[in-house]
């Protein structure tokens, strides 16, 4: 309560400009390597924890290489309501990985995000930047045929 | 410093401009639990182990963070507030190992004394138990991230008073973690003759690691005459 934001590590200003950083690299590169967050921390003088820890809070920045489609499907509250469980399943089931694993050929990378803002046509995913709603688990093969 | 005139538990007390509820209720002698606050670190307010009622909120408030503000009414021990701490307990015991009776700070652990006090036996709320294997690379500090509560006062310790800043917190809500560097077993040569986040760890997940084999050197003791 009674220290000025300067003495605190976590609130300093330099730290803002991680994000930043991370999503440059994660443009860049496809994934936030191990060695740019070493650089991101050195630069910015921040420890190498506090990075990672934000490179892993969100999303749409990985730490681990992904395929060359991203499917993002969401976990949140309104599309579970309308059954993304099934949804989530049968990507599975199509691409045979789970939540968090990239094919061995590394075509699609399966991850679950939180709200992507398509609660109007739950249950919602991305792939790469293209939203896909109102799904059932007949749609995701003849999505999924679409990208290569 | 302008004096603040407060109720708490239909009394009359007064604290000073700019104290929190738990301040001024511990200078009163109330005694109000908490978990992830001490009076050393940066209150966060993140157990909720602390809440109160104040008069005219809608929601119970953090006592560990909130300012106090004059002409409060608050009630540190109502059904409600004793309920509300009940869940909380429940909820974080939901998650927990569990395995009180093979943890070395049982007796020690803030957590287990809560629960305790609070008569919190076992919890309603099921979960997934959450599972790390043990960190015992270091020889200064031994993680047992099972038992941890994130009450992230050892990330706290190690920034505001060791000014180190080697633990941060990692990935995200029922994933959350405390971890170091790209989540790697703690081994930091810092680490040495330090140690403060195993003081201030109110389980059993943060301890001094222990040699078996160097307990007992030499030779054993023969008492004769």
């Amino acid at each position: 309560m009674d220290k000025s934001p300067e003495e605190i590590p976590f609130h300093n200003r330099d730290q803002q400009n991680v994000l930043v950083m991370l999503e440059e690299a994660q443009y860049e590169a496809g994934c936030v390597s191990e060695a740019r967050i070493a650089e991101v921390a050195e630069s910015l003088d921040v420890s190498q924890s506090e990075v990672y820890g934000v490179a892993t809070f969100y999303s749409f920045l990985s730490v681990k290489p992904l395929g060359r489609n991203v499917i993002r499907v969401c976990k949140s509250l309104p599309c579970y309501l309308k059954n993304s469980r099934m949804i989530i399943e049968s990507i599975a089931a199509e691409l045979g990985i789970k939540p968090g694993e990239t094919t061995p050929d590394m075509k699609f990378s399966f991850e679950l995000t939180n709200c992507i803002g398509g609660c109007d046509k739950a249950p919602a995913m991305l792939i790469n930047s293209d939203v896909h709603g109102d799904l059932t688990p007949e749609k995701i093969a003849q999505i999924l045929k679409s990208y290569d | 410093m302008s004096k603040v005139k407060l109720t708490i538990n239909g009394t009359q007390v007064s604290g000073r401009e700019g104290m929190t509820i738990l301040e001024v209720a511990q200078e009163n002698g109330i005694d109000i639990p908490t978990l992830c606050y001490s009076p050393d670190l940066r209150p966060i307010g993140a157990c909720r182990i602390c809440v109160v009622e104040v008069e005219g909120s809608r929601l119970l408030v953090g006592s560990c963070h909130t300012p106090i503000a004059p002409e409060m009414v608050i009630q540190t021990h109502s059904p409600r507030v004793l309920e509300a701490r009940k869940v909380i307990l429940e909820l974080l015991f939901g998650s927990h190992c569990g395995s009180c009776m093979l943890c070395n700070k049982a007796n020690v652990c803030n957590l287990r004394s809560i629960a305790a006090d609070l008569e919190v036996g076992l919890p309603r709320f099921q979960l997934r138990k959450r599972f790390h294997p043990i960190e015992d690379v270091s020889p200064y500090v031994q993680r047992d991230l099972t038992k941890c509560v994130l009450c992230w006062r050892c990330i706290r310790a190690c920034q505001e008073i060791a000014k180190q800043s080697v633990y941060a917190t990692g990935y995200r809500g029922f994933d959350s973690k405390v971890i170091v560097d790209c989540d790697v077993p703690l081994d930091k040569e810092v680490c040495r003759d330090c140690g403060i986040c195993i003081t201030y760890c109110p389980t059993g997940a943060l301890t001094r690691p222990t040699k078996l084999g160097k307990e007992k050197p030499g030779k054993s003791l023969v008492i004769t005459k």
